[in-house]
């Protein structure tokens, strides 16, 4: 499943802050679609900003498509975010990983920018209340394991 | 040679202060690329390196790491 | 947002790394079923290999292969191994100077011409060379990088080589910061070198007489060095570094085999001396690289301008250009080096009688000269990155032609006039490489 993400509305505040209603509409030529967060309430959402280019997300993918078998329904829902400036790349990427996961384009780099993300990857882990409770700046064995601790905790949580 | 080194590296010094010169964390593909890297030349350079330290009087200057993709 | 303290963060690197060195794990991991040792090393190990094929025109050849295996722990963490064997062969010059008249020498080991194992004799004309120099050289190289903090990381490394004549061993260790998001990187390193010299047929006398076969000991050197650089992301298309190097030797310098011929007032050889360095060299140098790219090209351009005390100095200047296919599987890498160097105070390229007994340094050693020097390369690359899964996977093959071109101009006496005094170089590489 794939999107593409432009023009985007609402407010964002990362850490600890309640995400708002936001929107991630289609280019021109595209159906509008928008994704509505608050619809996810009641899900945990693991937000991820990858690249073709970033070597750890070559690591990320198979960890996230564990995560995903593992937890999804138990309520997770992971959504990975492309920022390659050439689609044919972030395909190639794709087609080696066949991620089961959501996976969106942000090209322009306007959700990187909204959502400051300060190291490639990114990951902020949001609680079924649309909070944004953890953010991993990069990813690593031993930092990945301190995430699927935190998304198994926030899982637990009601 | 020696002044055009001067200019340009005081230019480098002076915008490496800057903290607005450079790019966003994910605007760094073409930088992540081999190519574009300083130590991309992998065993090329050591190679050569090797070479030019045994024909000619100047040897090394040059270094690590900074650029690349930037991850983790 | 919940991000560990730094401190405590620093604990779990530094214990992580070190558990990774010794093979264990600090962490709980989540596979469930091991993959076996040697699958584990194929999957986290990279390796990088290459043989040089080195031959110069009438003089030396060389093989030399190198292999270097790392492993990446993720976390910016780093273990590398490197080995590097080469073999030389062939004529080496021994510094005296042509001469209309044939000139006999003898081999590093011999006591004297009388009972000498070997002697050797160059033509009228040719440029004196031994034509037996043979050399082996074994190096191995460790280096691992530790993460500090997310924006520093420190590394320690160690170099050690062994050749039939010399051996040597050097310690480095580098700190790195990044700063403005990671769009600014400083590093410092420094490092420190012992070598032994045990020249063949021990070490001569420095400036005796070559037909004295006079003697002494085995011989060492020591360097210490520093570096500071500076890397800058200028814009998606462009990074570049500066780097400010100054490094310091001391202890015997000299090139033990080199002589320098001494000549009467018309040009006529009448014998020769072993040459003799000063007994340090400081040398400062500024290297400036610029790397601008964009989605399928990129060129690189760097500069180096480097003084010492032995009085002389060098412009280095280098053009890379590299082409990638449309699919980026495949690349072209034209090359283009210009260099130049002065000489040293002492290079002498041949004494006159009279002269001799106020040398103090003398040495007519042409890597000391006034020369300049160009290198044309390219290079192919295949990348087999898709086949094998590995995204740096790829064959390489390149080519290159260097050639020196001396410029002395000491004023050529009546006996050495109709020589090729000064040949200098002309060297072709040959290099395939395989990396997984």
């Amino acid at each position: 499943m794939e999107r593409s993400l432009t023009a985007a509305s609402g407010r964002t505040f990362v850490g600890g802050t309640l995400l708002a209603l936001f929107c991630l509409a289609a280019t021109a030529g595209h159906a509008a679609q928008s994704l509505d967060l608050d619809a996810l309430q009641g899900r945990v959402v693991y937000l991820d900003f990858w690249a073709s280019w970033c070597a750890p997300c070559r690591q990320s993918f198979p960890w996230m498509s564990a995560m995903h078998k593992a937890y999804e329904s138990q309520g997770l829902t992971i959504i990975a975010i492309n920022v390659d400036h050439d689609r044919a790349d972030a395909q190639r990427f794709l087609q080696t990983f066949q991620p089961k996961f959501e996976i969106w384009f942000d090209s322009e780099g306007s959700w990187a920018e909204r959502f400051k993300v300060s190291g490639m990857p990114t990951s902020i882990i949001i609680d079924r209340h649309g909070v944004a409770r953890f953010t991993h700046i990069g990813f690593w064995p031993g930092d990945s394991d301190v995430s699927a601790q935190q998304i198994r905790e926030l899982l637990a949580e009601r | 040679m020696k002044t055009i080194m001067l200019i340009i590296g005081a230019a480098v010094i002076a915008t490496a202060g800057c903290s607005s010169v450079g790019v966003k964390p994910w605007q760094r593909d073409i930088l992540s690329r081999s190519d574009m890297r300083p130590d991309g030349g992998g065993l090329d350079d050591a190679i050569d390196d090797h070479l030019y330290f045994s024909k000619e009087a100047s040897s090394g200057g040059r270094a690590f790491g900074g650029g690349g993709c930037g991850c983790n | 947002m919940q991000l560990k303290p730094e401190a405590a963060q620093l604990r779990r690197r530094l214990i992580a790394a070190s558990c990774a060195l010794l093979g264990t794990s600090a962490t709980r991991s989540q596979e469930t079923a091991d993959p076996g040792f040697v699958q584990r090393l194929v999957k986290n190990w990279q390796l990088e290999s290459a043989l040089a094929y080195y031959h110069e025109d009438g003089r030396i050849q060389a093989v030399e292969p190198v292999v270097n295996a790392s492993r990446d722990y993720g976390d910016g963490g780093n273990v590398s191994f490197n080995f590097t064997f080469d073999a030389l062969t062939g004529s080496s010059p021994n510094g005296a100077l042509p001469s209309h008249a044939a000139q006999t020498f003898a081999s590093p080991s011999a006591k004297s011409f009388a009972t000498a194992r070997r002697l050797y004799t160059t033509a009228p004309g040719n440029l004196p060379v031994d034509p037996d120099y043979s050399d082996a050289r074994a190096a191995f190289g460790a280096q691992w990088t530790l993460p500090l903090t997310r924006l520093s990381r420190l590394t320690l490394g160690s170099k050690f080589s062994i050749e039939d004549d010399f051996y040597s061993g050097t310690l480095n260790a580098a700190l790195a910061h990044d700063f403005n998001n990671k769009n600014t990187t400083v590093s410092f390193g420094i490092d420190d070198e012992g070598d032994v010299i045990q020249p063949i047929g021990n070490t001569p006398v420095p400036l005796s007489n070559y037909s004295s076969f006079a003697r002494e000991g085995n011989k060492s050197k020591n360097g210490v060095g520093a570096l500071l650089g500076v890397t800058q992301v200028m814009n998606r298309n462009w990074l570049a570094q500066l780097n400010v190097a100054a490094d310091r030797f001391s202890g015997y310098l000299n090139d033990p085999y080199k002589i320098v011929s001494v000549l009467d007032m018309s040009g006529n050889p009448t014998g020769y001396l072993y040459e003799n360095r000063p007994g340090t060299r400081t040398r400062r140098s500024v290297y400036l690289e610029n790397r601008v790219g964009g989605e399928r090209a990129s060129a690189g351009l760097s500069l180096r301008y480097m003084t010492d005390t032995w009085g002389i100095h060098s412009e280095t200047a280098q053009l890379r250009l590299r082409w990638w296919s449309p699919d980026r599987q495949q690349y072209f890498e034209p090359t283009v080096r210009w260099y130049r160097q002065t000489a040293a105070s002492f290079f002498e390229p041949w004494l006159t009688g009279a002269a001799i007994s106020n040398i103090r340094y003398v040495s007519a050693d042409t890597r000391l000269a006034d020369f300049h020097a160009l290198t044309y390369g390219l290079k192919y690359g295949y990348s087999l990155g898709d086949k094998l899964h590995r995204p740096s996977s790829e064959l390489t093959v390149r080519v290159e032609y260097y050639q020196q071109t001396l410029s002395i101009n000491n004023a050529v006496p009546s006996a050495l006039q109709g020589l090729d005094l000064y040949p200098g170089l002309k060297a072709v590489l040959v290099q395939f490489g395989f990396s997984y």
